[in-house]
């Protein structure tokens, strides 16, 4: 029998007015590392990297889900309310949570969505963070499938998700860590997966935003897949060169969920960003 | 490619859970590959019937078109990407997919895998 180390709790914030009862893991000690989950999925995308001794030696490595997703309660109203996620309430969310949990500039590791969060908090609130990873992310996707494929109600929108998502994971991918990463998106509530896709492929304000970046304050590593149909490594690349001193690693042989679907490919360009990271905020409280 | 079909054809047969996922499957699609054209006649998730055109009269649900190299490098046990996904051909440029693309994305893991299928072979077509 092994019990791992991550220890999972709820914490609940205000955003916009109202409630948001969120579930959180966390894992080691020392510098503070907020992980971003991708569209229509959770935080145990981030199970192995949260589950690795050396890792964790010296970050303290915390993942949310976010509200509608995985553990974190959609809030009240839900019946009537459609999800749309937004630029605005992303970012609320994200530094609601950093307050909650008293996290003293963390850097800000997030993946596709949470990869575009990332790079709207380095331009807006980069005094928040001590620096960004920046994974599968790019300045803005539109989308080349319909969004409203993936919440109707004569079809399974989750299983639909996972089938679109699956062309975005590697065939180098181990196949239990492939369908391990594929279940969340068929566990993802109705119309979750829609409502962050609204974010990810119509809110183009990034773009103007990229210049005003300043990685002397806040260092940007962008690390992208080859195999990621959806931020491929030219849209990364097109991303990485808008902000000035932004450095960008590609994974021959992964795809867009690299921690969750061949963790062993994505942990040594993992462990290159952390080591491009600030040690660790130094600030007295 | 049609030998590729029929040997694709037996695979299913042994892939109960292929058979399952498709079981509310019964349409044709065209694969069309440089002008030819073959006709996959599903009837509940069982492949019933691979045709070769030309054919004008023999209705389809949804196409999939590419070209021989590209069907070729799908069908590598391990393809380069853009061609390890029918989409990635999509985005590529080197595939096209008309017609009722819902009824492609209700059953896109059905269909994926089938035409995956002919890779456990270790590729070649």
């Amino acid at each position: 029998m092994s019990i791992e180390s991550i220890i999972g709790q709820y914490v609940t914030v205000t955003v916009a007015g109202a409630p948001r009862r969120i579930y959180f893991e966390s894992a080691g000690q020392g510098r503070p590392v907020l992980c971003l989950h991708t569209a229509g999925a959770d935080t145990r995308q981030w199970r192995h990297l949260m589950n690795d001794a050396e890792i964790t030696a010296q970050n303290r490595l915390i993942a949310f889900d976010m509200p509608w997703h995985g553990k974190s309660l959609p809030p009240e109203g839900v019946q009537t309310e459609e999800y749309l996620l937004t630029t605005e309430a992303y970012i609320k969310t994200v530094l609601a949570v950093v307050d909650a949990l008293g996290l003293d500039r963390p850097v800000l590791a997030g993946c596709s969505m949470g990869g575009r969060i990332a790079l709207q908090l380095a331009a807006l609130h980069a005094d928040r963070f001590s620096g960004f990873i920046a994974i599968e992310a790019s300045d803005f996707q539109p989308a080349w499938y319909d969004i409203d494929w993936f919440h109707r109600p004569d079809a399974h929108g989750g299983e639909m998700g996972a089938a679109l998502v699956s062309a975005n994971i590697s065939p180098y991918a181990p196949e239990a860590e492939r369908w391990n990463t594929l279940w969340m998106f068929m566990q993802s509530g109705p119309g979750v997966f829609r409502g962050d896709l609204s974010f990810y492929t119509r809110d183009d304000s990034l773009i103007a935003r990229l210049p005003q970046i300043d990685t002397g304050q806040t260092p940007v590593h962008l690390i992208v897949g080859a195999y990621d149909l959806t931020c491929t490594p030219e849209d990364a690349k097109r991303t990485a060169d808008a902000i000035p001193g932004a450095t960008l690693a590609v994974m021959d042989e992964l795809g867009h969920f690299p921690m969750s679907e061949h963790p062993a490919g994505f942990r040594p360009f993992f462990i290159d960003a952390l080591a491009r990271m600030p040690a660790g905020a130094a600030k007295a409280a | 490619m049609i030998e590729t079909f029929r040997a694709l054809q037996t695979q299913l047969e042994d892939r109960p859970h292929l058979l399952r996922l498709g079981r509310l499957f019964s349409e044709t699609v065209l694969i069309e590959v440089e002008g030819q054209e073959v006709y996959l006649t599903f009837d509940k998730g069982h492949l019933v019937e691979i045709a070769e055109g030309p054919s004008r009269k023999t209705p389809w649900r949804f196409a999939l078109r590419t070209d021989a190299d590209a069907l070729r490098q799908f069908w590598q046990s391990r393809p380069a990407p853009g061609f390890h996904d029918i989409f990635g051909l999509v985005k590529i440029g080197r595939g096209r997919i008309d017609g009722d693309i819902l009824c492609l994305v209700k059953n896109l893991r059905f269909f994926k895998e089938v035409m995956a299928l002919a890779r456990a072979e270790g590729g070649a077509a």
